[in-house]
């Protein structure tokens, strides 16, 4: 394998971390490596599309709160994607602060703050999503983080994202919950996906990993001259989602220890008691005798 | 270089257990060096093989490995042939092929299909050991239904001290369980309306992973066979106790998990609830 190939190899690995343990990955492919010259530069484009696809928080410099880290809120979009190149690769912005910020993927520290104007068609709306969602998160979140961004170039179309994180090294697990929806109100529709993954590792190795996908019609009455109550609207469609999804849950665990877990495994055998050894043993050595004997006695 | 292969460790207890044999393939590749230590380490899932000679299925794993080919333990053959491959002495082999045979009823009773294999080895201080393996695959007849495997790797040694036995043993239980779901237009796949709305969802959920734990006994020997009546007890018994663990992990941890990250019940009104609750009871005591 070449350094190429092993940095390629690198990048897989980091990729699938579980969530809150992408600095531990990072420090088993460093020792695997032992190349720090050509990691840093060779891992940061797996480090980016992880925190974009992760919906990593960022602090907001010079606000009390966090935002999404993700492909919807790079600066480029509001640009029209004209600028590129590094600097505008890893500048992401805050709607709710109007301030735009360099992220650093490997520290995940934020810098060089910018005041940021939105598009003043859209804000309206975007606002009133957002006012919505931060109400949302707190009737289901103990902890998450939501951001919603408009689209470049198209003032009716909008993304609301939400990421909640535990990390709970010291018990050995960690999870995450991401959401997005696709407000298109040209189209009446909303689209959202559902993501979460779960990982426990005391003595062992256990993966939760889940996606859901939605594609439904909003109903007549949401529209952009009636932002508040629409913005309610979307985010209780939003809701009833999610609430259901989670109770599907349920039953999707019920499933697979009623029929998946029982069907591989019995707790104990048909007899309802566990094996008797000796007999199992004996049982094989009669058999063994008697066939002896069957050809041995019979005429 | 011990840390480099702590650190592969690390890694593999870390990355999903999915895709563990696609990871250990990388790692082989960038570290050829340290391949033995990392497949003599890491878990994975045990391959399905058929005896030629018997047309019965056994499990293939490293302990059965011999270069690229792997014994048989219904035949003793290696396939693809190789020559002078490793087998047991003739009194193990012996005790081999009993152990099989018992460990074969054992998976009836308990998996009720599936595959199961046994085998032993020498160990130069004139003592053995051995790996019992037990494998079960659901195939899904249909994609709403669900799957899952379960694979069971119990490595123990055992020593002979005059009329006893020292047994150590190690089992490493595999387990993976996938659901799917598909709503097209507001009806599930039974075509049952479910409620109103143009509305299409699909979804998975799947559950995978490994754990392993460790046991030791002292047990009386009477002759030969009680190694087989011995070691299956020892197993049985942790198969039971770690079914229960998986059970709660897999279907109780990682639920609460989710739970803890998101709330059914909306937190914002069970909160002004607490407050007015407080309020009333100051009320009172005043």
């Amino acid at each position: 394998m070449d350094a190429t190939e092993r940095l390629q190899a690198a990048s897989k690995f980091l990729l699938q971390s579980p969530p809150g343990e992408i600095n531990d990955v990072l420090n088993d492919v460093r020792n695997i490596i032992s190349d720090d010259d050509s990691l840093q530069e060779g891992v940061l484009p797996a480090l980016r599309e992880y925190n974009l696809a992760q919906f990593t928080t960022a602090d907001v410099p010079g606000h009390n709160h966090q935002s999404i880290v993700s492909e919807a809120a790079r600066i480029s979009n509001l640009a029209g994607g004209s600028e590129d190149g590094e600097e505008h690769l890893d500048r992401f912005w805050d709607p709710r602060s109007r301030t735009s910020f360099r992220f650093d993927h490997l520290s995940l520290e934020t810098s060089d703050p910018e005041h940021i104007e939105p598009d003043a068609e859209s804000e309206p709306f975007r606002a009133a999503l957002e006012t919505a969602a931060i109400a949302y998160l707190s009737a289901h979140f103990h902890d998450a983080v939501t951001s919603v961004f408009p689209t470049a170039g198209i003032t009716t179309r909008f993304y609301v994202q939400v990421v909640a994180n535990k990390y709970n090294p010291s018990n050995y697990w960690s999870g995450r919950w991401r959401s997005e929806y696709v407000v298109d109100l040209e189209a009446k529709q909303l689209k959202g996906r559902i993501l979460v993954n779960v990982h426990y590792y005391e003595q062992g190795n256990v993966q939760l990993s889940t996606t859901h996908s939605v594609d439904l019609d909003l109903p007549p009455a949401i529209s952009p001259s009636s932002a508040a109550s629409s913005a309610n609207k979307i985010l209780a469609l939003i809701e009833a989602e999610e609430s259901k999804y989670q109770a599907s849950l349920n039953d999707a665990y019920a499933d697979m220890g009623e029929k998946t877990f029982k069907g591989l495994r019995r707790a104990l055998p048909m007899t309802r008691s566990k094996l008797d050894w000796d007999r199992v043993l004996g049982y094989k050595l009669g058999a063994e005798l008697s066939s002896n004997r069957g050809t041995f006695g019979s005429p | 270089m011990g840390d480099l292969v702590d650190s592969m460790l690390d890694l593999m207890r870390r990355l999903p257990p999915a895709q563990v044999e696609e990871n250990v393939a990388s790692l082989v590749a960038m570290c050829p060096d340290y391949a033995d230590d990392l497949l003599g380490s890491v878990d994975q899932p045990l391959k399905v093989m058929t005896d030629r000679a018997t047309g019965r299925d056994y499990l293939a794993c490293d302990y059965n490995r011999d270069g690229e080919s792997y014994r048989s333990p219904w035949s003793n053959e290696y396939d693809p042939p190789i020559e002078d491959g490793t087998v047991p002495s003739p009194r193990l082999r012996k005790l081999e092929i009993t152990a099989n045979e018992a460990f074969d009823t054992y998976r009836e009773m308990y998996y009720e299909g599936g595959v199961s294999s046994v085998f032993l080895w020498d160990l130069d201080d004139g003592g053995f050991a051995g790996v019992v393996l037990l494998k079960k695959v659901l195939t899904a007849s249909s994609p709403s239904e669900p799957s899952g495997s379960w694979d069971s790797i119990h490595v123990f040694e055992a020593a002979e001290r005059g009329r006893q036995a020292h047994y150590k043993l190690t089992s490493t239980i595999m387990l993976q369980m996938t659901n799917r779901a598909v709503t097209v237009a507001g009806k599930n796949e039974k075509g049952k309306e479910n409620g109103p709305g143009d509305t299409n969802r699909e979804g998975e959920v799947m559950l995978s992973g490994s754990m392993t734990r460790q046991s030791e006994q002292d047990l009386p020997l009477q002759d030969q066979s009680s190694h087989i009546s011995n070691t299956g007890r020892m197993i049985e018994e942790m198969e039971i106790k770690m079914r229960n663990l998986l059970q709660e992990v897999y279907f109780g941890k990682t639920r609460d998990i989710v739970f803890d990250l998101r709330s059914i019940d909306d937190l914002e009104k069970a909160r002004r609830q607490r407050d007015l609750q407080k309020e009333l009871v100051g009320f009172i005591k005043r």
